[in-house]
C-alpha cells in the first residue's frame, strides 16, 4: 500500500501550494517539499526490497474492460528514476523559490511543478502500459502548463504549443504502439508482457510496434526529426528546463526504451533505427550547441545532443552498452540540471542570457562560476568527474559494434568526434561566461547569487565529483539493481572504477579533449558557417509546415466550402451520380425478366404532356406564375396516370390535395415577388443541364431495372379481403375506415390538433396586402371580379353536393370521406376568394372548432358504439337492407365513422386556409397613411 | 397483431413526450409565457427520462421465457414498425439527455429574443421525438417517419432566429440539401423494396444473406440509404451544409443538431447494418473510404477556423468519421453461428454506444459555454475565437469548462472523450483495420493542434479590447447548470468509466 502513495503524496501536495498561499514565499516552498520528501522517505524505505532482488507491486482494478489497472511495480529500474526525479525535484522547489520573482505566482508554480512530478513518478513507476501512457499524456499536458508559465510572453506560449503539439502527437502514435503490444500479448499488464519479448518479436506487426513506440520515445526526448521542439521550450523558467529539460520529461522517452528493452530490442530494425536516429541526433545538437548565442539554447542542443548518444548506446545493444546508457542517464541529469540552475543564477543576476553581453563574470559571482566549472568539466567528461566514466563506456563500447561491416570504424571515430565537440561547448559556456572578457550592456550590476539559491547546485556539484571517484561504491548497487530489471547480469565482470589503464578508449578521450579545444578556438569559422545554416532551424520547418497545411486547407475551404448552396448540391447530386452508375456498371443486364407492357396512345401522349410540363416548368422557373401553371399540367397528368392504372381514389385524393396546394402556392406569390431574379451564368445553366440529365438517365435505368424485376404484391389480399371483411367494394375506403381503422382516427385527431395550432399560433400575426407588386406594377384594385363571384356562388351548392355524393358512395366506388371533405373544403375556398373573408364571413357562421370537434366525436362514438356489443374498440358492422322504391341499401357502421372523417377534414383545411387567409389584412398602414394624405390634400383644394 | 397494454406501456417513453407536444403546443396558444412552457418542456422530457428507466427496469424484471406471452420482456415488438429493447431505451435516454440540456440551453438564450419564444420548445419537442422514433425502429418506414419528424422540425429551429440572415440562411440550406439527401433514401429504401420485397430489417437481412446473388441492388440500395443517413451524419463528402448550419443556426439549436440528431442517426444507421447485415466488400470499402476522407477532410479544414462554431462542425465532421470506421468492423459479419451476436458485434455496439455517449456530454458542454456567452438580442452569435480570447481572466470556470472540454474531444486522458477514441481505436486493431487505425490517428494528431489553438487563445490577456461576456449569474441559470454537469460528467466518465460502460454493455442486444 506504501508504493502508491509514492505516487499519490505529490499529487496531494499538488493541492498544497494552492491552500498554502498565504504562507509568503519560503512557507510556500517550505510547506510544498514536505509531501515530496515523504515520498523520498518512502522510496528509499521501500528500496530496501528492491535491493533484496524484489520487485514492490500494488495493484487495484480501475476499468478492467479496457485492460486497465492502478498498477504499481517498483523494480530497480524504477527506483533509479524515482530517486532522480524526487531528489531533482526538491533541488528545484528550493531553486525556484529564489529564482521566481515576487510577482510570479508562487502557487500556481508549485502546483504545476507537483503535478508534473507526480506524472513522472508515474511513468517510471506504472505496471500497467496503459497506466504508463496516462501519465505520459499528463507530462506532455502538466509540461505545457510550465512552460507556458509565463503567459505573457508570446514565444511561451508558442513554445509550450509546439512542445505539447508534438509530444502530443506522439503520445497517440505511442497509444497505438502500446494498443498493439497489448492486443499481441492479450494484457497491459508490464510485468507479462517483459516476459514476452520473443512473441512480440516474432509476430508480423512487430515493426509496426516498433516504430509507433520510437515514435513515442523520440518526439519525448527530443531526437531526430522530433528535436525541434525543446530549444522553443526554453522560454520556460529556468527552473522548469532545469527538472524538465535535463531530468526529468526529456528522460521520460529514454525510460520508456529502457523499460521496453527486453521486449523489442534485439532486433536488426532496433539496432539500425535506434543506433543511426541516435548517432545523429547527438552530431546536430552538438553542432547547434556550438553555434547559440542564448546560453539555455546552447543547453538545450546539448540536452539533444546527450539525450542522442544515451539512444545510441541504447541501439548498439550490447549489455555494457545498455549499462553505459542507463548510468550515463544519471550522470547528464545531474550535471545538466547544476548546469541549468548556474545559467539560471547568470540570467537572474545579469539580467540577460545572450552570451555576446557576457564574460569575465568570475569576478563578480566566483562561487557559481566555480560551480559552473565543474559541471562543464563533468559534461566535457573531465577525468575524476563523472561525465568522464560514463563516456569512457560509450567510447569503449563503440569500439565493439561490427554491425556495420567495413564500415564499422566510422562508428569510434564518429564518437570520438561528438565528444570533441562536447568538449568544444563546455568550454564555449564556461569559459566565454565567466572567465574571457568582461561583460558588456548588461541591464543589471552582475552579483552574486544569495546562498540558497547555490546550495542545490552545490548539492550536484557534490555528487558529480563523488560519483566521478567512487562510481563503484556512490552508483554501484544501485545500477545493478536498475540492470537487473532490464538486462540480468549486466553488471557481471564489469569494473565501474575511474582507471582501467592506458587503452585505446582513454586515448580517443584525450584526443577528442584536444580536438575539442581545437574547435573551441576555431569557433569563429563555425559561426559563419552557421549563418548558411541558420534557414534550416526546424522551428520554420515546423510553422511552415503548419501555415502551409492552413493554408491548404484555406485554399480548399474556397473551393469546397463556399458557402453556396448551389455548389453544395451539385457536389451531392454528383456523388449520387457516381455511386449510381458504379452500381449500373456492375449490372450484367438492364432488363429484367417482366416482359414490357404494351404501349397505347394515351399512354404516349400524357408521358409526351408530363415530360414537357417539366421542362417548361424548368424553363420558366423564373416567372413564377407560368411556372405554376406549367407544374400543375405534370401533376395533371400525374394524376390522369394513376387513373389510367386503376387507383381512380388515390386520382381523386391527388387532384384535390394538388388543387388545394396551388391555392396555398398562389396565396403565397401574391406576397412575393413575380420573377426570379437571373442567378446563373451560361456556363453554368450547361453544367446544371449535362449532370441533371445524367442523373436523369441513370435514375431512369435504375428504374426500368427495378420495375423490370419480378415482384409480389400485397393488394390481392386486400382486394379479396375488403368485400367479406369490411362490406365494401372500394378496397381503399374499406382500409381507411375499417381495417386501419384506428390509425385513420388517430390522423384525423392529428389533423384537428394541427389546425387548432395553426389557429392559435397565427392569432395574432398580420401581413398588410400589398397595393403593388414587388415589380412595382400595381395589383388589379379589383380584388373580386364580379363573374367569378357569381360563377362561384351558383357553383357553390353544386360542389357540395357533389362532396356529399361522393362521400356516401365511398364504400363501394372511388370516394368517401376523406376526397369528400376536400371537395367540400375547395368548395368553400372558392367562395372565400371569390368573394373575401370578410364577406364569406359574415354570411357563413359557422366555427370550424365545432366542426372538427364534432367529427372528432362522431368517430370516437361510433368506435365505443362496438362496446356496447361487446366487441373491441371500432370494430365494424354492416349489413344489407331492401328498401322499396330504393332497392338494395347497405348499412355499416364505417360510413358513420367515415361521416366523422368527413367533418374533420373540411373542419381542418378551413380553419387552416381560411386563417392563413384572414393573416392579409387591407388595413396597410402604408395604404391608411396614403390615404390620409391624399384626404388632406383634397380638403386643401377644397 | 393487437396493441396490447403491454405494447403501449413499452412504448411509454415516446407517448409521454407526444403528450407534451400537445400540452405545449396549447398551452402556448392559451397564453404566451416563457418560462411556463420551458418548464412544462422540461417536466415532460423528465418524465419521458423517468419513464424510459421504469421501461427498462419493468423489462428486465420480467424477462418473460416466451415472447409471445403478454408479459413485458426485451425485446417488445410494438408492431412491425418499432422494437423496444435495450439498445433503443439506451439511445432514448441518451437523446432525452440531450433534448434536455439543449432546452435548458434554450431558455437561456431565448431570452434574449422578443417574441415567439414559445414554439421553439414545440419544435424542439416534436424533433426530439422523431429522434426516439428513429432509434427504436426496425423497419424502413418508422425509419423514414422518424428521419422526417426529426429533420422538418429541425429546419424551423435553425431558422428560429430569422431576422438574423445567417439564421435564415442556414435554415433553409439545411431544409433543401435534407430534402436532396432524403429523396436519395427514399429511393434507396425503395429499390431494396423493388428488389427483395419487404422493408424490415431483419427480413431484409434474411434476404441478403440467402439472394446476394443479386447483390447489385444492395450496393444501389444501401449505398442510396447510407448517401442520405450520410448526409445527416455529415460524412464527407456530404458535409458541406454542416458548417454553415452550425455557424448560422441559433447555438442552442447546433447542440441539438450536433447531439440529438447525430445520435439517433447514427444508432439506427447500425442497428441497420446489424440486422441487416451485407456481405457486399465493395460497399464495406466505400464506407470505409468515406470514414477515412471524413477524419482527414474535418481534421485538415477546421485546422484554418477562426469561428468556434464553425470548427466544432468540422470536429464533428471527424468525430463522425471516427465513429463510422466502427460500422466498417461489421463486415468480419455480425452473427457468431448460432445465431447470438458475435464479439465483433457486441464491441461495435459498445464502441458506438460509449463514444456517441462521450461525444454527447462534450459537445453539449462545448455549446453550452458557446451559448452562455451569446444572445440573440446581440446580434451574431459569438463565435469568433478573438471573441474568447482571455475569456479566463472574465470567467474563470467557463474558461475552464471549455478547455476541459476541447481537451475531451482532443481525446485526452481523464476525459471522456478518451474513452471514446480508445474504443474506436481498439476496435480498429482487434479487426486489423490498421490503415483505418492509422488514420484516427492521424487525425486525433491534426486535432490536438486545433483544440489546443482554442484552449490557449482562452489564456491570452488582451487589454482594452471590449468583450462579450456571459451573464455575471450564468452559474445560477439552469443552462448554466446543465454546462456544469456535462463537464463534471465528463471528468468523472474520464477517470471513471465503468457505470457508463456497464449501461452500454447492458443496452447491447439489438434484436438478437
Amino acid at each position: 500500500m506504501t508504493l502508491p502513495l509514492i505516487v499519490l503524496l505529490p499529487l496531494l501536495g499538488s493541492l498544497v501550494p494552492l491552500l498554502g498561499a498565504r504562507a509568503g514565499r519560503t512557507g510556500s516552498a517550505c510547506l510544498t517539499a514536505i509531501l515530496p520528501l515523504c515520498a523520498l522517505v518512502l522510496t528509499i524505505f521501500l528500496s530496501v526490497s528492491v535491493f533484496d532482488g524484489q520487485i514492490v507491486r500494488y495493484s487495484l482494478p480501475w476499468v478492467p474492460q479496457l485492460g486497465l489497472e492502478l498498477a504499481f511495480r517498483l523494480d530497480g529500474l524504477s527506483l533509479l528514476f524515482a530517486l532522480l526525479i524526487l531528489g531533482i525535484g526538491l533541488l528545484i522547489i528550493v531553486y525556484a523559490r529564489y529564482y521566481l520573482a515576487p510577482e510570479d505566482s508562487m502557487a500556481r508554480f508549485y502546483s504545476y511543478l507537483m503535478l508534473f512530478m507526480t506524472s513522472m513518478l508515474g511513468i517510471v513507476t506504472s505496471d500497467n502500459l496503459l497506466l504508463l501512457w496516462f501519465f505520459w499524456e499528463l507530462t506532455s499536458i502538466s509540461s505545457f502548463l510550465l512552460i507556458s508559465f509565463w503567459t505573457h510572453q508570446s514565444s511561451a506560449r508558442k513554445g509550450a504549443r509546439m512542445a505539447l503539439a508534438v509530444t502530443g502527437a506522439g503520445g497517440l502514435c505511442l497509444l497505438a504502439g502500446f494498443m498493439l503490444i497489448g492486443k499481441i500479448v492479450g494484457t497491459f499488464d508490464i510485468g507479462t508482457i517483459l516476459d514476452s519479448g520473443d512473441m512480440i518479436r516474432e509476430h508480423p506487426a512487430y515493426m509496426v510496434v516498433l516504430v509507433l513506440v520510437l515514435i513515442g520515445a523520440f518526439s519525448k526526448s527530443a531526437q531526430f526529426p522530433f528535436q525541434f521542439w525543446l530549444p522553443h521550450a526554453m522560454s520556460a523558467p529556468t527552473p522548469v528546463s532545469a527538472y524538465l529539460h535535463s531530468a526529468t520529461m526529456v528522460k521520460a522517452g529514454i525510460f520508456l526504451m529502457i523499460r521496453l528493452y527486453p521486449v523489442i530490442s534485439g532486433t536488426d530494425a532496433w539496432y539500425y533505427i535506434v543506433t543511426l536516429v541516435g548517432l545523429f541526433t547527438m552530431f546536430y545538437g552538438a553542432y547547434m550547441a556550438m553555434v547559440q548565442y542564448d546560453l539555455k539554447g546552447l543547453l538545450a542542443y546539448s540536452t539533444i545532443s546527450h539525450l542522442g548518444l544515451i539512444t545510441m548506446l541504447l541501439g548498439l545493444d550490447t549489455r555494457l552498452s545498455t549499462l553505459a546508457a542507463v548510468f550515463h542517464v544519471v550522470n547528464h541529469a545531474i550535471f545538466k540540471a547544476s548546469l541549468f540552475m548556474a545559467v539560471g543564477i547568470v540570467d537572474h543576476e545579469c539580467g540577460t542570457r545572450d552570451s555576446r553581453k557576457l564574460g569575465g563574470l568570475r569576478k563578480y559571482m566566483p562561487f557559481t562560476a566555480a560551480l559552473a566549472t565543474v559541471a562543464g568539466a563533468s559534461m566535457a567528461g573531465v577525468p575524476l568527474l563523472n561525465g568522464f566514466i560514463s563516456k569512457e563506456m560509450f567510447l569503449t563500447e563503440s569500439l565493439q559494434t561490427q554491425n556495420l561491416g567495413g564500415l564499422s570504424w566510422l562508428i569510434p571515430a564518429l564518437a570520438t568526434v561528438g565528444s570533441a565537440l562536447s568538449v568544444a561547448y563546455s568550454l564555449r559556456l564556461v569559459v566565454d561566461v565567466f572567465y574571457r572578457g568582461a561583460p558588456r550592456f548588461l541591464p543589471k550590476e552582475p552579483h552574486e547569487a544569495p546562498r540558497p539559491m547555490r546550495l542545490p547546485i552545490e548539492v550536484l556539484i557534490l555528487l558529480c565529483l563523488a560519483v566521478g571517484m567512487f562510481p563503484a561504491q556512490i552508483v554501484g548497487p544501485l545500477l545493478d539493481v536498475a540492470m537487473s530489471a532490464v538486462a540480468p547480469n549486466a553488471m557481471d565482470g564489469q569494473d565501474l572504477s575511474l582507471w582501467h589503464g592506458f587503452n585505446l578508449p582513454l586515448m580517443m578521450s584525450i584526443a577528442a579533449m584536444a580536438f575539442g579545444a581545437v574547435l573551441y578556438l576555431l569557433r569563429g569559422g563555425l559561426n559563419s558557417f552557421r549563418r548558411d545554416f541558420l534557414v534550416t532551424d526546424a522551428k520554420y520547418v515546423f510553422e511552415g509546415a503548419v501555415q502551409r497545411a492552413t493554408a491548404f486547407c484555406a485554399r480548399a475551404l474556397d473551393r469546397f466550402d463556399s458557402r453556396s448552396l448551389q455548389r453544395y448540391v451539385f457536389l451531392m447530386m454528383a456523388m449520387m451520380l457516381v455511386l449510381a452508375s458504379f452500381g449500373l456498371l456492375r449490372m450484367p443486364v438492364l432488363m429484367g425478366e417482366v416482359p414490357m407492357q404494351p404501349l397505347d396512345p394515351y399512354i404516349i401522349v400524357g408521358a409526351t404532356l408530363m415530360a414537357t410540363g417539366a421542362i417548361a416548368t424548368v424553363y420558366f422557373q423564373r416567372q413564377r406564375l407560368i411556372a405554376l401553371i406549367c407544374l400543375s399540367i405534370t401533376e395533371l397528368m400525374v394524376i390522369l396516370t394513376f387513373l389510367r392504372f386503376s387507383a381512380p381514389d388515390l386520382a381523386l385524393t391527388q387532384l384535390v390535395v394538388s388543387t388545394v396546394t396551388v391555392i396555398l402556392m398562389l396565396l403565397t406569390l401574391f406576397f412575393l415577388p413575380q420573377q426570379t431574379p437571373k442567378a446563373s451564368s451560361g456556363i453554368r445553366i450547361l453544367r446544371d443541364l449535362i449532370l441533371a440529365g445524367a442523373i436523369g438517365i441513370v435514375i431512369a435505368s435504375i428504374n426500368f431495372a427495378v420495375l423490370t424485376q419480378p415482384y409480389e404484391t400485397i393488394g390481392n389480399f386486400f382486394t379479396e379481403q375488403a368485400k367479406p371483411g369490411g362490406g365494401g367494394y372500394n378496397v381503399v375506403n374499406v382500409i381507411l375506415v375499417d381495417f386501419r381503422g384506428f390509425d385513420t382516427f388517430g390522423e384525423i385527431a392529428v389533423l384537428g390538433i394541427a389546425a387548432l395550432g395553426v389557429l392559435k399560433l397565427l392569432n395574432r400575426m398580420k401581413i398588410f396586402v400589398p397595393t403593388t407588386s414587388a415589380e412595382n406594377r400595381p395589383w388589379s384594385p379589383e380584388y373580386y371580379p364580379t363573374i367569378f363571384g357569381s360563377v362561384s356562388q351558383v357553383l357553390f351548392p353544386l360542389a357540395l353536393m357533389v362532396s356529399v355524393y361522393i362521400f356516401l358512395r365511398g364504400h363501394n366506388l372511388p370516394g368517401g370521406g376523406f376526397i369528400g371533405g376536400l371537395v367540400a373544403a375547395s368548395a368553400l375556398i372558392m367562395l372565400y376568394m371569390a368573394r373575401g373573408v370578410e364577406w364569406t364571413l359574415r354570411r357563413l357562421r359557422v366555427d370550424y372548432q365545432h366542426v372538427i370537434a364534432a367529427g372528432l366525436l362522431v368517430a370516437a362514438f361510433t368506435g365505443m358504439g362496438a362496446w356496447a356489443f361487446g366487441e373491441p374498440f371500432l370494430t365494424s358492422w354492416f349489413d344489407y337492407f331492401h328498401l322499396p322504391l330504393i332497392g338494395e341499401l347497405e348499412l355499416a357502421t364505417a360510413l358513420v365513422f367515415d361521416l366523422g372523417i368527413y367533418l374533420v377534414v373540411i373542419g381542418s383545411t378551413m380553419m387552416i386556409l381560411a386563417n392563413l387567409g384572414k393573416l392579409a389584412t387591407p388595413h396597410s398602414p402604408a395604404r391608411e397613411a396614403r390615404k390620409a394624405s391624399t384626404k388632406s390634400t383634397t380638403m386643401e383644394h377644397h | 397483431m393487437n396493441l396490447t397494454l403491454t405494447h403501449l406501456f413499452a412504448i411509454l417513453p415516446l407517448i409521454i413526450v407526444g403528450i407534451t407536444v400537445v400540452v405545449v403546443m396549447l398551452s402556448a396558444a392559451w397564453r404566451r409565457h416563457h418560462f411556463l412552457n420551458a418548464t412544462l418542456t422540461v417536466i415532460g422530457l423528465n418524465l419521458a427520462l423517468a419513464s424510459v428507466v421504469w421501461v427498462y427496469f419493468a423489462g428486465q424484471g420480467a424477462v418473460a421465457p416466451d415472447l409471445a406471452s403478454s408479459a413485458v420482456g426485451f425485446p417488445t415488438l410494438v408492431t412491425p414498425l418499432v422494437m423496444i429493447d435495450g439498445y433503443a431505451l439506451f439511445y432514448m435516454a441518451l437523446i432525452l439527455v440531450a433534448a434536455l440540456a439543449c432546452s435548458t440551453l434554450a431558455n437561456a438564450y431565448l431570452e434574449g429574443l422578443d417574441e415567439h419564444r414559445e414554439e421553439f420548445y414545440l419544435l424542439l419537442l416534436s424533433s426530439t421525438m422523431g429522434a426516439m422514433l428513429l432509434v427504436s425502429s426496425i423497419h424502413m418506414v418508422s425509419l423514414f417517419l422518424g428521419l422526417e419528424l426529426m429533420s422538418v422540425a429541425l429546419y424551423g429551429m435553425a431558422a428560429y432566429t430569422f431576422k438574423r440572415r445567417v439564421s435564415l440562411e442556414s435554415g433553409i440550406k439545411y431544409m433543401v440539401l435534407s430534402a436532396v439527401a432524403s429523396s436519395f433514401l427514399l429511393f434507396g429504401m425503395a429499390l431494396l423494396y423493388a428488389a427483395y420485397g419487404t422493408l424490415e430489417f431483419a427480413s431484409l437481412g434474411l434476404r441478403l444473406v440467402f439472394e446476394d446473388s443479386v447483390g447489385i441492388w444492395t450496393l444501389i440500395g444501401v449505398g442510396m440509404m447510407v448517401i442520405g443517413l450520410g448526409f445527416k451524419l455529415s460524412i464527407v463528402p456530404f458535409h458541406m451544409w454542416t458548417p454553415d448550419v452550425y455557424e448560422g443556426a441559433p447555438a442552442p439549436v447546433s447542440a441539438f443538431l450536433a447531439t440529438v440528431s447525430k445520435v439517433a442517426v447514427f444508432a439506427v444507421l447500425v442497428r441497420f447494418m446489424i440486422m441487416s447485415p451485407t456481405f457486399d466488400t465493395k460497399l464495406h470499402t466505400v464506407i470505409a473510404v468515406l470514414a477515412a476522407l471524413s477524419m482527414i477532410v474535418g481534421n485538415l479544414l477546421a485546422l484554418g477556423q477562426t469561428n468556434l462554431k464553425r470548427l466544432l462542425g468540422y470536429s464533428s465532421i471527424a468525430h463522425l468519421g471516427y465513429l463510422l470506421s466502427a460500422v466498417v468492423a461489421l463486415r468480419a459479419g455480425v452473427t457468431d453461428g448460432g445465431g447470438e451476436l458475435s464479439f465483433t458485434g457486441q464491441l461495435v455496439l459498445e464502441t458506438t454506444g460509449i463514444y456517441l455517449a462521450t461525444y454527447v456530454l462534450t459537445t453539449l458542454g462545448a455549446f453550452g459555454v458557446v451559448t452562455l456567452v451569446s444572445s440573440p438580442s446581440r446580434g451574431q452569435d459569438v463565435a469568433q475565437l478573438h471573441h474568447f480570447r482571455g475569456l479566463f481572466w472574465r470567467r474563470p470556470y467557463l474558461a475552464v469548462i471549455l478547455t476541459f472540454m476541447m481537451l475531451s474531444l482532443a481525446g485526452i486522458p481523464m476525459t471522456a472523450g478518451f474513452i471514446g477514441k480508445f474504443y474506436v481505436l481498439a476496435l480498429n486493431m482487434n479487426e486489423e483495420l490498421w490503415w483505418l487505425a492509422g488514420t484516427v490517428v492521424l487525425g486525433s494528431a491534426i486535432g490536438l493542434y486545433y483544440y489546443l489553438r482554442v484552449m490557449v487563445s482562452l489564456y491570452l490577456a488582451e487589454p482594452g479590447e471590449i468583450q462579450r461576456d456571459a451573464a455575471h449569474d450564468w452559474g445560477q441559470r439552469s443552462g448554466g447548470v446543465m454546462v456544469l454537469i456535462a463537464a463534471l460528467l465528463t471528468l468523472l466518465f474520464g477517470i471513471y468509466p465503468q457505470p457508463l460502460i456497464d449501461l452500454v454493455q447492458a443496452a447491447s442486444p439489438v434484436g438478437y
